[in-house]
């Protein structure tokens, strides 16, 4: 057996002492892959936003419209391949006060070919597109809401205020994993004809969505958008989902921060248990290391023996915290997250390098937490240590 | 009794692994503290901006100021209204209001943020008693002159005494005043003239809220009832602390559970560290408990007197967790509301309630931390303990 199979088996000499430190590491990797996974699942929206879109609205605040003959124009500028408008509706079901999801109303002719990545079953698609008051929701949605295709709903608008009525036509998926699958669609048209003839919100949009040929000239092309319309009364502000994306996180970014001091904060954490645990089974093996110096073994055997076995913990407590935080974090906490926030969280996964991350910066701390430890026990002079009580 | 001097003595013997517990359990204690005292800044805030006295009306339907619309000639309606409270010369106290949100540059990080921009009319300073103006001077009805919440006062382009913005092109809105109002939701807005407002953002002839002052809170009902009466004009009255409430539940309970459930998991951490130590300390002092045993004192009294030990462990990390989260007092927190869409800048209020729970949270880790070896302590036979 080698110096580091004898210090491996160190691990389980004080077995209660080794099973609380492994369980403590566990739970800080758990907490630290959940915080990554909450901070991931924020930017993932936009790192996975689809690249070859960009989204125009209007250039002071978002609460005010653009004229529908906007449109025309966007879609003429070169690189647009096409464009589809779109109004935040912001209705409530009266039944579920308290779930919010998005409803918009958009422009069906163009909707299918925008926004790709909307899967539908071609029956129902027909059915929604030939139906003035049909709807189509997310299958989250209507999961959680227990609508199915053919049900009469009722919405409360809080911008367009009264009761509006739907059909539930077709339920959607996505081909891509961060789209919100809690969304509520339906025609503009029913919403612009139910407005009384010169209403100051008829024949406005909230958006327009366009979808381009060259992902690599977004900016560009949202350049050449907002020039157009720079001496117009209404000017536009233009930018890749992406960016969009990137700016709503830039109103979280304090948030964000915190999140991720927090994240290291564990790791401080997880080294003051590991490090303290070491210390104490080095301290306590004076005598042991006294007799193994005495027999020949030399200064740094000794610190690769406590090295090796706070190394063994850190693994052992990394290993069993990624077991334990696949279940917690993606199978519980996720799925929840999904269905009850997928504003917020389309897609709540743990990311790979998340969990190579948790389990390697375990490792590292632990070498680190042994380093001081191993350091002591190694300048330890033979004659005291074989002659140290306790 | 065993003297608690004992158990600090050996807590001073030894410093490193004591250090060490104590570290964790204030690091815990810290987060949780932090994260109360956000929660209670959110709530303070928002809360602040609204009074029991004062009533807000919106059109039915709408939950916020933001998505609210009601016609011009309607105020005259509601300040017609039972309740509503009388100047000396007969004039009814309210105001009608537009609230817009505007896009601007974030100063110090790329990207752009939302910013509340509140279209008042003159007589708002009559109204909202607490607003003062703490640089530069008051605005110029009817002019595109602005003053800024202090808390905003920096943190965008073009939002500080002197400087410009545009809300429409070739407009500059020109900032000459900096106020505050008693640390409330409205230091993180930008107040202009009415019309200006109105005509920059399509408003024309609406208001998006309507206050008023109540002769006393209890006139609320009544006030309520006539308001709402008239089906035709579809208006929704609340009290001004009770809208500032609901805008701030969902912001504060997001800090609320994140910030608990990191605690707890961060508690348990701790709790297993503090285990350690105790364990190991008991462990080498096999012959000391023996001793104590053979001196007379009970089982029970050495129960107690390592359970104080390790409350006392925990004690020491919750003072110094609950002194570090006090030096967050001065740190101002930007951060999105999600009832506005908008920034709103909130800092840690710490309260005795707040710095008491994160102590008691302390002592029951370290009572349950120290539970069990402090039992196994108990559990030592004096014989064999002493013969080791």
């Amino acid at each position: 057996m080698n110096l580091v199979g004898v210090s491996v088996k160190n691990v389980g000499r004080n077995k209660l002492r080794t099973l609380l430190t492994v369980l403590g590491i566990a739970v800080a990797v758990v907490a630290f892959v959940l915080l990554r996974t909450v901070l991931n699942a924020w930017t993932v929206g936009a790192d996975f936003a689809a690249k070859d879109r960009i989204g125009t609205r209007n250039k002071v605040t978002f609460i005010m419209p653009l004229p529908k003959r906007y449109l025309e124009t966007i879609r003429s500028v070169p690189g647009v391949v096409d464009s589809c408008y779109a109004s935040w509706f912001g209705g409530k079901d009266p039944n579920h006060e308290r779930e919010f999801f998005a409803s918009m109303a958009v422009q069906t002719q163009t909707f299918f070919s925008v926004f790709d990545e909307i899967v539908v079953a071609p029956a129902d698609k027909e059915r929604w597109l030939g139906d003035r008051k049909g709807a189509l929701v997310g299958d989250v949605l209507a999961r959680k809401l227990g609508w199915k295709v053919g049900d009469k709903v009722t919405l409360t608008g809080s911008i367009y205020p009264g009761d509006w009525q739907f059909q539930i036509d077709g339920i959607y998926g996505a081909t891509r994993k961060v789209v919100d699958r809690s969304s509520f669609f339906f025609h503009w048209d029913y919403l612009n004809e139910s407005l009384p003839e010169g209403a100051r919100q008829r024949d406005q949009i909230g958006w327009v969505t366009s979808r381009i040929k060259d992902p690599g000239r977004a900016a560009d092309i949202s350049q050449a958008i907002d020039k157009i319309f720079d001496d117009q009364e209404i000017q536009t502000l233009s930018m890749s989902e992406r960016a969009m994306n990137m700016s709503f996180l830039g109103m979280l970014s304090t948030v964000l921060k915190a999140i991720d001091i927090i994240s290291l904060v564990i790791l401080a954490i997880m080294m003051l248990i590991l490090g303290n645990t070491i210390a104490m089974g080095a301290r306590e093996r004076t005598r042991e290391f006294g007799v193994m110096r005495a027999i020949g073994f030399l200064p740094h055997h000794i610190a690769i023996s406590v090295l090796a076995e706070s190394l063994a913990v850190g693994a052992l407590g990394g290993c069993l915290g990624l077991f334990l935080a696949y279940p917690l974090v993606q199978g519980g906490m996720g799925r929840w997250l999904e269905e009850n926030m997928g504003s917020f969280f389309p897609y709540f996964h743990i990311a790979e390098t998340t969990a190579l991350a948790a389990v390697g910066l375990a490792l590292l701390l632990a070498l680190i937490a042994g380093l001081l430890p191993a350091y002591r026990a190694s300048r330890l002079h033979v004659i005291e240590s074989l002659r140290r009580v306790g | 009794m065993i003297p608690i001097a004992y158990n600090l003595r050996s807590m001073a013997v030894r410093r490193t692994t004591t250090l060490a517990s104590v570290l964790g359990i204030a690091l815990v204690v810290f987060v949780l503290a932090a994260a109360l005292m956000l929660s209670h800044g959110i709530k303070e805030t928002l809360g602040r901006s609204g009074g029991s006295d004062v009533a807000v009306v919106l059109r039915k339907g709408s939950d916020a100021e933001l998505g609210s619309s009601i016609e011009t000639p309607t105020l005259a309606l509601i300040l017609s209204a039972p309740g509503v409270k009388r100047d000396e010369h007969g004039n009814a106290l309210g105001l009608g209001e537009v609230l817009v949100v505007a896009t601007m540059d974030k100063v110090g990080f790329a990207g752009v943020s939302n910013v509340q921009i509140r279209g008042v009319p003159d007589s708002v300073m009559q109204f909202r008693k607490g607003v003062q103006i703490v640089d530069g001077r008051r605005a110029q009805p009817g002019t595109d002159e602005v003053i800024i919440g202090q808390r905003l006062r920096g943190r965008f382009k073009g939002l500080e005494l002197g400087q410009t913005f545009e809300l429409r092109k070739n407009r500059p809105a020109r900032v000459v005043g900096v106020f505050t109002h008693e640390g409330s939701s409205h230091e993180s807005e930008v107040w202009a003239d009415l019309d200006a407002v109105r005509a920059a953002f399509g408003r024309s002839g609406l208001f998006t809220a309507v206050r008023v002052q109540l002769e006393s809170p209890s006139k609320f009902e009544a006030f309520e009832a006539v308001v709402e009466q008239d089906k035709q004009l579809g208006l929704d009255a609340l009290r001004e602390d009770r809208y500032y409430e609901k805008q701030s539940e969902g912001t504060s309970l997001f800090v609320t559970a994140l910030g608990s459930v990191i605690a707890v998991i961060f508690a348990i951490g701790a709790m297993i560290g503090a285990m350690i130590t105790m364990y190991a300390s008991i462990a080498s002092r096999g012959r000391e408990i023996g001793t104590l045993r053979a001196l007379g004192f009970s089982r029970r009294s050495i129960l107690l007197s390592f359970l104080l030990e390790a409350l006392a462990l925990a004690l020491l990390g919750g003072v110094l967790g609950v002194l570090a989260s006090l030096l967050l007092g001065s740190v101002k927190f930007s951060m999105m509301n999600f009832a506005s869409w908008s920034e709103i800048v909130f800092s840690f209020t710490p309260t005795p309630g707040i710095l008491l729970t994160a102590l008691v949270f302390a002592g029951i880790m370290g009572l349950c931390g120290g539970f069990f070896p402090a039992l196994q302590a108990a559990r030592i036979s004096p014989v064999r303990a002493m013969r080791e």
